[in-house]
């Protein structure tokens, strides 16, 4: 029996070091410019979190991370990219809270239609992603509990 | 009850299973994805809202399990890519306009949806499902929105190609989807896209000029419907759209214009009309301030898949024009959203605004002040009143204000306060009455977090409401306590302190001359808890529900009054 847990955990682990490719979806800039998920991929791990203007955990997730990035950066090279999943209803008011919340470091983008978001399997927001510099997901969290961003910070960390 | 025990069961294995196996499938060069969201309920018996009316047994025929759940597998390779979704209703959730009009009456209803798709560099190919929209969705969009049980997937085939970033053009065809089968009518477009700046070679800022048509085809449209209200003259819908985007140095402007050329029905009850609606959005920021603002005015505007022989309900829609008010996550703040006055009127005139402001020491981030201000507020059209025939003038019927200063003072704490005021015309929400009712709402709400540790954190929410409707006032708390990153649980109870008034809740009215004294200051109360590992998710909850509207996306449905139990589960890999 324990050789076959033993087995089964192998093959699990055979399985999961495959890890998937960031796929190729068109997004809108903060510039409302169309450019492709691919151009965020630059060499530099990154944290995606999915949120949207009606969703209250994203908010604090993002806040959260921005309270921590300052002190993360001085110990890993990162970055983090917001994407907005809010319709053509609000999505001018997801991009002046980007402003309005202080998110100056981050990289926002909007996936008005949600192509991004359907060719990631995000189901729930927030929903937040760890991508190697090489474009392979190689971890993913969905909801926020406060706290929740040191796992993200550490996995990043773990990257090196 | 069996049911939803088997469901629970199930979630427990798929936890134990998903421990370890949080992985991707690789099939040759390829890779298979897979997402799986699963939303059930359990429904308790509750005597106390049966015996005032608002919980109606009979109209739960399909018994006390409902279940929404989708799967959804993908194979990508390269450029190319195909999948499938299911979508399972066993049977659909009560209070989802899926349970009403779906025209297969089954306790196991599964609908399939597949595509197969090439992405190139500057075109691309898809055959199956289309999920699209042109421009802000106002003459066709076609989506998904698990919290409405909303899909109108277009079944057809889509191209598109792009020149250089300066020219856009895409054009689709299809069938959308209609509850749980296709529609028999046909949906066609095409969408241009302009970028003068790209033209121009000016980089520093967006000009672009757009537009779009679309065509629906439905049969015997024109033919008498009903009987003496037609004035449908063609089984063909024609609808165009030109847009008009500007951004430069934190400065932004977007316009649509979007006409019915055609008359079409909009609400089957009244005769068919033109329709049009215009659409300014404006954005400035500077440093830390941020503004937006957005005006529409619409008329005749709603575009129904089909509207003959089928109940119309929110999933009958083949293009999007959702309401523009602020959608709140407070409960309170929640519980009488605007519903739009084109229902009953067929138009609307109005905006919103929001202005963010973030008071903050860019080194010290630990610390510091957000502030929000939003308001809104939406007028109907001068109209004649479709049953008397009398002329209306236009008039108020919503004004909202909501005001939130969120502090920051530690990394340790946390505070938000928020106000709002909401002021409605509780007439226009049942029928083109020619007196306002205005109902008037202040609801003031206090938010605490303190987080003990790295792991350990705790949330306090205090709302009291304060309102001249029916209802009256309310008070609501809730307690979380999170165990970052894997547990949270929490304890909620929204209030009614106030003796109900005899009135219309949502689809029901309630008459109390039966009962006397405090009998139904209810107690809306819930628990629940939830648990993540990596991209799964469990939460288990169960309470008491008003019945009220559930908005997503500026789209509501009605949520009858429910005590039951809920697991949601989603998980992908």
């Amino acid at each position: 029996m324990k050789k076959l847990m033993f087995l089964m955990l192998a093959l699990m682990v055979g399985v999961s070091a495959s890890a998937q490719n960031l796929p190729d979806v068109k997004v809108e800039s903060q510039e409302a410019k169309v450019i492709s998920t691919l151009d965020l991929v630059d060499g530099t791990p990154m944290i995606i979190s999915f949120w949207s203007t009606t969703c209250k955990p994203c908010i604090m997730e993002l806040n959260a991370i921005n309270d921590n990035l300052l002190d993360w950066l001085e110990e890993v090279d990162m970055k983090v990219v917001a994407v907005s999943v809010d319709d053509a209803r609000t999505v001018s008011r997801a991009r002046a809270m980007t402003k309005g919340q202080g998110w100056d470091d981050y990289v926002c983008v909007y996936d008005k239609n949600q192509d991004f978001k359907r060719a990631m399997n995000v189901s729930l927001t927030p929903h937040t992603f760890i991508v190697d510099g090489k474009g392979k997901i190689v971890y993913s969290h969905s909801g926020y509990t406060p706290g929740s961003e040191q796992e993200l910070f550490e996995k990043i960390k773990a990257l090196k | 009850m069996k049911r939803f025990l088997l469901t629970l069961c199930v979630a427990a294995a798929t936890m134990f299973a998903a421990q370890e196996a949080s992985a991707q499938i690789k099939v040759g060069e390829g890779q298979i994805s897979i997402a799986l969201e699963s939303n059930n309920s359990y429904y308790a018996p509750d005597k106390t809202l049966e015996d005032i009316g608002l919980v109606v047994p009979d109209k739960r025929v399909k018994g006390d399990f409902g279940s929404n759940d989708y799967l959804k597998v993908d194979y990508n390779i390269g450029r190319f890519s195909a999948g499938i979704q299911v979508d399972g209703y066993l049977p659909a959730l009560y209070g989802y306009d899926f349970y009403d009009y779906a025209q297969r009456d089954t306790k196991l209803n599964m609908f399939l949806t597949k595509y197969i798709q090439w992405e190139d560099q500057n075109w691309g190919i898809r055959l199956g499902d289309i999920y699209d929209q042109f421009g802000n969705g106002l003459i066709f969009r076609a989506y998904e929105d698990r919290a409405l049980a909303f899909n109108n997937s277009l079944a057809g085939a889509r191209v598109h190609y792009n020149f250089n970033n300066m020219v856009t053009v895409k054009a689709l065809a299809g069938l959308p989807r209609l509850y749980d089968m296709r529609s028999k009518s046909t949906i066609w477009g095409g969408d241009l896209s302009l970028s003068i700046s790209d033209m121009a070679g000016w980089y520093d800022g967006v000009v672009a000029i757009e537009g779009s048509y679309v065509g629906r085809y439905q049969k015997d449209a024109s033919v008498n419907f009903p009987v003496e209200r037609n004035g449908v003259e063609n089984d063909i819908l024609n609808m165009v759209s030109g847009r008009l985007n500007f951004e430069y140095a934190g400065v932004s402007l977007r316009g649509e214009y979007a006409a019915k050329l055609n008359e079409d029905i909009y609400n089957p009850m009244y005769p068919a009309a033109k329709g049009n609606v215009v659409t300014v959005d404006l954005g400035y920021n500077y440093q830390r301030f941020s503004a937006s603002a957005s005006f529409r005015r619409m008329e005749n505007m709603t575009t129904f898949i089909e509207y003959r022989n089928i109940g119309i309900g929110g999933g009958n829609a083949m293009n999007y024009i959702p309401l523009l008010t602020r959608q709140h996550t407070y409960s309170l703040a929640n519980l009488n959203p605007y519903r739009g006055a084109s229902v009953h009127t067929g138009g609307e005139i109005g905006g919103q605004m929001d202005l963010y402001y973030s008071l903050r020491n860019p080194k010290a981030r630990g610390k510091y002040w957000n502030f929000h201000l939003n308001f809104s507020m939406f007028n109907t059209l001068n109209h004649t009143n479709q049953m008397t025939k009398q002329q209306m003038d236009s008039r108020n019927v919503w004004i909202d204000v909501n005001f939130d200063v969120e502090r920051q003072w530690s990394k340790k704490l946390k505070t938000t306060f928020f106000y709002s005021f909401q002021r409605w015309d509780e007439e226009i929400n049942h029928y083109d009455s020619p007196m306002a009712h205005y109902c008037r709402s202040h609801i003031f709400v206090g938010d605490v977090t303190y987080k003990f540790n790295k792991k350990h954190s705790m949330r306090f929410e205090a709302q009291y409401l304060a309102s001249n409707d029916y209802e009256g006032d309310w008070v609501a708390a809730t307690i979380e306590y999170n165990f970052a990153p894997k547990f949270s649980f929490y304890v909620s109870d929204m209030w009614n302190c106030e003796n109900m008034q005899d009135g219309a809740y949502g689809n029901y009215y309630v008459d109390l001359n039966t009962f006397e004294g405090d009998y139904y200051k209810l107690h809306y109360y819930q628990v629940g808890a939830s648990f993540t590992h990596n991209s799964l998710r469990v939460q288990l909850s169960y309470g008491r529900n008003r019945a009220g509207y559930v908005c997503s996306g500026g789209v509501c449905r009605f949520q009858p009054a429910y005590t039951g139990a809920n697991l949601a589960l989603t998980l992908s890999f």
